[in-house]
């Protein structure tokens, strides 16, 4: 057991962080998200010289061989600085499912692009009535010759809006598949959808898509147990993008309530106002707990993955929300501004709060592990393989 | 980066449980299951003491040189782990977590040689001396003096919240040798015989019935020179020590476990109507959130340890994080199993200690004990630093 992160991590931590004080701040991000594209093209380049969008990858895929912590201290340093460029929803998400389920040619030719910032895929699998059932699905796959026929509804795609690819999940006689289906595919129609948050995500329609058979993705997996494996991969980075947002309040409300002056002392002198920042230090604490806790679980068997990630997702859920309150009432009318980074981190917490699961979902799904007494009782400590 | 025991570890794991299996027997599981307080009842804590001193497991925390297992971090919490799942009397308290700790680091070699061993044998009982009824988070301010005469000091005044010194041999006590300087100056760490003549012990019964708690009155008692520890004045320094083996040396994800665990049991078995309250979703999302808790907790331990272990120190935020969360969790599962009783929670045994009555199903026994468990657990937030006190610390360090 180790929990100390190695240098090549702290190196990384501290370039990310860097990179995004200096090319990412308040200002060019709110000019990002009032472009017409909401997307910086420029900024995704530079990510991928600096090899984030080819870190979670394995090597012999060309990728750089990070793992969960890497892609966790990346994750934290987007938090602070509300990145909305899709490194989620293209890189760990879409971009991870492709690498588990994809044949050498369809790895060959979307993670190449991806790798480079070129192509951006994006996962198109919750419909309407989905919930957190991640099975229950409506999308339907048909052969028809040597071609399928894909049609349904997929809302809310995470990263669709700046997708040239969809990984779109539909039924094939009864069992869950994923499909390779081209932004520009007749029959596919996508609208673009402003999310609280100020990022974009896209609805889209699929009406009798027909795709060659090479859009099949590993008609022999189980495609909806990795489905769900990716959405805990994503839980936890979720998780660790909240605690960076959580530690950047804390620091903006401490600096604020230092500098602020009323009844001729500085607001951080009231006891009052320091004993519930020491509160909100203590959700910090708790929240980088669990949030470390998911990021060494993704890999875990099922039951311990899910103890760790939705654990997490519950708890963080409820101790960022909090935080996030508490920052906006200590700044006061300016924590209610727009003007402020406080409000935008305020929305984006409430936007993990119901992105791939909500926090009831997760609390759900963590106590019915839980249930099982040798889960709830079980060491946090795990026998070597 | 990773949550992995050694090879070496899972061994020494089941060695552990093997141990527990064959000797924690179930009169001594039976008395902690109905033991409502924070230590056991010092019979049943001494004699599962005495069995641990045998295989020499009686002071995790001590270098082997002292008698102690000279055991690593991730040993001392595996074996909490599992003396916690076990359901172990707990016992290692002011004795063997706090004045031991201070004798090794201040103490001469007299009383190392002379104090150490009885700790471990049990010959000597331990009670802590440092609240007074006009200082308690304020601790500085304590006004029990000592003055020195020849070879001894004359000591006069009073000590409260002492735990078991009713059954302890002794008292480490903090007490004013001087009133110059700053209010820290002028303390003195000193051990009391407490079979000293003029000294009085007052029972002080706590909110959950038992008496756990005393007040100590000091009547011209007189306490050899030799029976200081450090010098004159240097008390508040080793005061400072011993507080952070108080907060910080032991581990509560073991015992925050194991309650929960217990909690969980309890909310399987059918109420009187047939319901079940693990089957009702509102208990469940409580149980749910606290173990979410209990894990977010684990894993501020287990990094903190892993910074102990690289040579480094955990820091006063994350360490009082812990004082406080480890408290409010304590309580929230204390309070949730007492609010599945139903109107038998109006039933109050006031016999003590639990065990000596006949004895009735597991399930029973844990309704009949979980009022108390949750009047006791008020403490938890109280002692060792009030989680006031735990807030101005982290309040300190994030504003300064």
């Amino acid at each position: 057991m180790d929990l100390n992160y190695s240098d090549e991590q702290l190196l990384l931590k501290e370039s990310a962080e860097r990179f995004l004080k200096d090319r990412y701040d308040f200002e060019k991000r709110n000019k990002i998200i009032a472009s017409e594209t909401g997307f910086d093209a420029g900024i995704w380049s530079e990510m991928a010289d600096l090899g984030w969008l080819a870190l979670p990858f394995a090597e012999e895929n060309g990728g750089l061989g990070g793992g969960a912590v890497e892609v966790s201290l990346i994750m934290e340093a987007i938090g602070r600085a509300l990145v909305v460029e899709p490194y989620l929803a293209s890189i760990i998400l879409a971009g991870g499912l492709v690498e588990k389920l994809g044949s050498e040619d369809q790895k060959a030719e979307i993670l190449g692009g991806l790798f480079a910032g070129t192509s951006r895929p994006a996962l198109a699998h919750t419909e309407r009535q989905t919930g957190f059932d991640l099975g229950n699905i409506a999308a339907t796959a048909t052969r028809s010759g040597e071609s399928y026929l894909i049609s349904g509804e997929k809302p809310l795609v995470h990263g669709g809006a700046f997708a040239d690819i969809f990984l779109v999940s539909a039924k094939l006689d009864g069992a869950v598949k994923l499909f390779a289906v081209p932004a520009d595919a007749a029959g596919l129609t996508r609208t673009e959808v402003k999310l609280v948050d100020g990022s974009r995500a896209s609805d889209l329609v699929l009406d009798n898509v027909s795709l060659p058979a090479s859009a099949l993705f590993s008609a022999e997996a189980d495609t909806l147990a990795e489905i769900e494996a990716a959405y805990d991969r994503v839980n936890a980075a979720l998780a660790s993008e909240a605690v960076g947002i959580m530690d950047a309040l804390m620091d903006a409300t401490v600096a604020y309530t230092k500098e602020r002056v009323q009844f001729g002392k500085p607001l951080a002198a009231f006891q009052a106002l320091q004993h519930r920042m020491a509160e909100m230090a203590v959700k910090c604490q708790e929240a980088r707990g669990s949030a470390l806790l998911a990021t060494l679980s993704v890999d875990a068997p099922r039951a311990m993955r899910i103890r760790g990630v939705s654990g997490a997702r519950a708890k963080i859920g409820k101790v960022s929300r909090s935080v996030a309150q508490e920052a906006i009432q200590l700044h006061g009318a300016m924590g209610f501004s727009e003007e402020m980074p406080i409000g935008a981190w305020f929305r984006r917490l409430y936007a993990i709060e119901n992105t791939f699961g909500t926090t009831a979902d997760h609390l759900k799904r963590y106590g019915e592990i839980i249930r099982d007494p040798a889960t709830l009782s079980g060491s946090l400590l795990r026998e070597p393989v | 980066m990773d949550l992995l025991m050694t090879e070496e570890e899972v061994r020494f794991r089941d060695e552990v449980r093997t141990f527990l299996d064959t000797h924690l027997d179930e009169g001594l599981k039976r008395a902690e299951r109905l033991n409502p307080s924070f230590l056991a009842d010092p019979a049943i804590g001494l004699e599962w003491q005495a069995k641990l001193n045998d295989k020499g497991w009686a002071a995790p925390s001590w270098p082997k040189q002292y008698g102690g297992t000279g055991w690593s971090l991730a040993e001392r919490y595996i074996l909490d782990q599992e003396c916690e799942r076990a359901g172990e009397p707990h016992f290692r308290g002011a004795s063997i977590k706090m004045i031991a700790p201070v004798i090794m680091r201040y103490g001469n070699d007299e009383q190392k040689n002379f104090y150490l061993p009885r700790i471990l044998s049990g010959e000597d009982l331990w009670a802590q001396g440092y609240s007074e009824p006009g200082s308690g988070s304020d601790l500085a301010s304590l006004k029990t003096r000592a003055v020195l005469d020849g070879d001894h000091y004359i000591v006069n005044g009073s000590k409260i919240w002492s735990t078991l010194a009713h059954h302890a041999t002794r008292m480490f006590a903090l007490v004013r040798t001087a009133d110059t300087g700053k209010k820290q100056e002028g303390i003195t760490f000193i051990l009391i015989d407490l079979k000293s003549p003029g000294v009085t012990i007052r029972p002080i019964r706590s909110i959950c019935g038992t008496h756990e708690f005393n007040q100590v009155f000091f009547d011209d008692v007189k306490v050899p020179v030799s029976d200081r520890i450090g010098e004159e004045g240097e008390g508040w320094d080793i005061a400072k020590y011993l507080l952070e083996f108080e907060r910080g040396g032991a581990f509560a994800g073991g015992v925050l476990r194991a309650m929960l665990t217990r909690l969980h049991r309890l909310a399987s078995e059918p109420l009187p109507d047939g319901r079940t309250m693990i089957d009702d979703p509102l208990f469940m999302a409580r149980l749910a959130e606290i173990a979410t808790d209990v894990d977010a907790n684990d894993m501020l331990e287990l990094s903190a340890m892993s910074k102990v272990q690289a040579g480094g120190n955990p820091g006063s935020v994350p360490s009082s994080t812990m004082k406080i969360e480890r408290s409010r969790i304590r309580q929230s599962i204390a309070e949730l199993a007492a609010s599945i009783l139903g109107p038998n929670a109006l039933r109050f045994e006031e016999h003590r200690p639990l065990h000596e009555l006949p004895e009735e199903s597991e399930i029973d026994e844990e309704r009949k004990v979980a009022s108390a468990v949750y009047f006791n657990s008020r403490s938890q937030s109280i002692f060792g630093g009030s989680n006031e006190i735990q807030l101005e610390i982290i309040a300190k360090t994030l504003l300064r």
